[in-house]
């Protein structure tokens, strides 16, 4: 009768592992912490950057100009949609239309809106011309090619309705005729509708509504300006700011910046917080490590003196690290994906930054990277017993060791 | 053959230096059931680390089989203690981790290309009338079980040279006649054994016999008081 299984170094070190428990629980934890916090800082730096990327791709226009005085809340539309209300001259839109170097202009209003039947929270409601927008019907998910008609809406992809409801605002009803692409961004949270569709449901929200929307006529909230080919957007840009006192602009490459600077501090804290992890683990490890190799010294010693030689023993020692450290940091990683499954948007929603699940590859860099990272630590916390078991004379810690 | 040249073993401490084995000849051949008597402290077990090559002398040589095993780099010198020696040590030196079987196939790692085998390793276990307990971890073993489990180990690569750092001292008389027994069996079918001991019962097992006193080799046991010890069992040494 024989039941164990083939017998070689992976058994050896399978064993050798099996058998210490506590400890090697108590390394695997540090290195599945080491690796959910270096996860996590790059999971959302690149949530962040590629909601970024595909936000202001989305944007689709080189431009966007607002009242000056709204810079801030032009901004906190795109970035996280939450509900405003600002307007300035429709003038404006004409004046910027005829500014050399703009290839198209699209005026928006923006409305806050009421809590809807929709939504668990207020959302951006934004009219647009149909006939001169350029920035909505080429990022239809769903029902792509679509036009806004009479009553009709196009919704975010953060709005959890299907094409075909019908939605409520202001008392007023719009079918849902498209859904946009997820962008991490405002946009998710926002509506869209015709101008003539906003200017009824306002006139109508005196009766229909708790409170009366108002939209100034001859107003608009925002242009979207799109540059001719070969025109820098800069150049056009410094245009509207002579030509169209009162404005401000608005650009992705400005926005970048913007949310960048949000970013840099999240990415700080993030980073500070894997250093000041991976600082303190480093020395626990070492010091886990130091004891594991003390007290398999004798071991280590007995495998040299059947015929071992250092390097084996070494490459024992470092498989052990590196098992647990592996094991921790895919404990670690996993952990940390499924915790983002459930909290991704909450997280991202308290830090104030804009996040979309990044792409398969860089979700598989991340969790290389930090894979890589709890080996390197591992190892390094190892080089210590290493180092002091290549130095021991083996027939000495036999005998001092013997039992 | 095993052959040691005013091997010399000092180590230094704080205030002094002490010389665990002076200027140690010895001449081992093939066959030989050659067993050193000394007490605690008489440099033994330090002879016997320097004719396995895990200590390093401070003076003198030793060859295996010819091979200067001073002048062998450390890989080499694991890969003849893999292939020319079993090891057998005071305490059982099992690892706890695996069971008797594989603690037996241990040695088959280092050197692969060796007779050692899991069927070999079997038979050794059956040899040693163990055959029952292969799959038994140690912690679950007596002191004589590992100790045959620690004999069949030493075995699996089929070495020529069995060096024994007090085998029996752990065990009880009965346990002690079964392992010399087994070493006495192994010996008779042709492999060399250098044991030590500060047991003097287990003179009549070997070929020869010296004495280690105060990290001298002593080639007349009778200087040593053999018969004192043989009249006295488990007296320690009153006279040297």
């Amino acid at each position: 009768m024989r039941t164990s299984p083939e017998f070689g170094f992976f058994r050896l070190l399978v064993q050798n592992l099996a058998n210490h428990p506590y400890r090697n629980i108590a390394t695997i934890f540090a290195f599945a912490f080491i690796a959910a916090t270096l996860f996590s800082s790059q999971y959302l730096m690149n949530g962040a950057q590629a909601s970024l990327d595909k936000g202001m791709s989305r944007m689709g226009a080189d431009i966007l100009v607002v009242p000056e005085e709204y810079i801030a809340a032009g901004q906190t539309v795109i970035l996280s949609g939450q509900p405003s209300s600002f307007f300035f001259e429709n003038s404006n839109y004409e004046k910027i239309s005829r500014i050399p170097g703009v290839a198209k202009a699209s005026p928006q209003i923006y409305i806050a809106t009421l809590f809807a039947s929709c939504c668990a929270a207020p959302v951006q409601m934004i009219a647009i011309d149909p006939e001169n927008d350029f920035t909505i019907a080429t990022w239809l998910k769903q029902n792509p090619g679509v036009k806004l008609g009479k009553d009709d809406m196009i919704i975010g992809s953060a709005i959890v309705q299907n094409v075909g409801n019908n939605l409520f605002f202001y008392g007023h009803t719009f079918h849902v005729v498209g859904i946009l692409e997820q962008t991490g961004m405002g946009v998710d949270n926002s509506v869209f509708i015709r101008f003539e569709d906003a200017y009824v449901m306002a006139d109508e929200s005196e009766l229909k509504a708790v409170k009366k929307l108002t939209i100034p006529q001859g107003m608009v909230s925002s242009v979207l300006v799109k540059v001719d080919p070969g025109t820098s957007p800069a150049v056009v840009e410094r245009e509207i700011q002579d030509q169209v006192p009162g404005t401000k602009t608005i650009t992705p490459n400005g926005l970048l910046n913007t949310v960048s600077g949000q970013l840099g501090a999240v990415r700080r804290l993030l980073n500070g917080a894997t250093l000041a992890v991976t600082i303190v683990s480093i020395p626990l490890l070492g010091f886990i490590s130091a004891m594991v190799a003390h007290e398999q010294r004798k071991d280590f010693a007995i495998l040299q003196a059947l015929g071992a030689t250092k390097a084996f023993v070494l490459r024992l020692m470092l498989a052990e690290s590196f098992s647990i450290a592996l094991i921790g940091g895919l404990i670690g990683i996993g952990s940390a994906a499924i915790f983002f499954v459930f909290f991704q948007d909450f997280i991202a929603t308290s830090l104030k930054i804009p996040f979309i699940i990044p792409s398969p590859i860089a979700v598989l860099v991340d969790g290389s990277s930090a894979l890589f990272l709890c080996a390197g630590i591992g190892g390094i916390a190892s080089l210590y017993p290493a180092i002091l078991i290549n130095r021991s004379e083996p027939y000495e810690t036999i005998r001092k060791g013997k039992s | 053959m095993i052959e040691a040249i005013g091997i010399t073993k000092s180590f230094r401490t704080n205030s002094s230096e002490v010389v665990a084995v002076n200027d140690v000849n010895l001449e081992v051949k093939p066959g030989e059931f050659v067993l050193i008597l000394g007490r605690s402290g008489s440099g033994k077990s330090t002879l016997l680390g320097m004719l396995a090559g895990l200590i390093r002398p401070t003076a003198g040589v030793v060859r295996i089989h010819g091979n200067e095993i001073g002048n062998l780099s450390e890989d080499k010198t694991a890969e003849v203690r893999a292939k020319e020696i079993g090891f057998v040590f005071q305490f059982s030196g099992l690892i706890p981790t695996i069971t008797a079987l594989e603690n037996v196939m241990l040695p088959t790692l280092f050197y692969p290309d060796g007779p050692g085998s899991r069927s070999r390793a079997v038979e050794l276990l059956r040899k040693v009338g163990l055959s029952e307990r292969e799959d038994a971890y140690p912690s679950t073993l007596s002191s004589g079980e590992m100790k045959r489990v620690a004999i069949a180990r030493a075995l699996i690569n089929g070495p020529p040279i069995l060096i024994a750092d007090e085998p029996t001292g752990d065990l009880d008389v009965d346990t002690e006649i079964e392992i010399m027994e087994l070493f006495k069996s192994v010996n008779r079918e042709g492999t060399t054994i250098i044991m030590v001991t500060h047991n003097p019962d287990l003179v009549p097992y070997a070929n020869r016999i010296y004495g280690m006193v105060r990290g001298k080799l002593v080639k007349d046991p009778e200087s040593f008081c053999i018969r004192t010890w043989k009249a006295e069992p488990g007296r320690p040494v009153e006279k040297e």
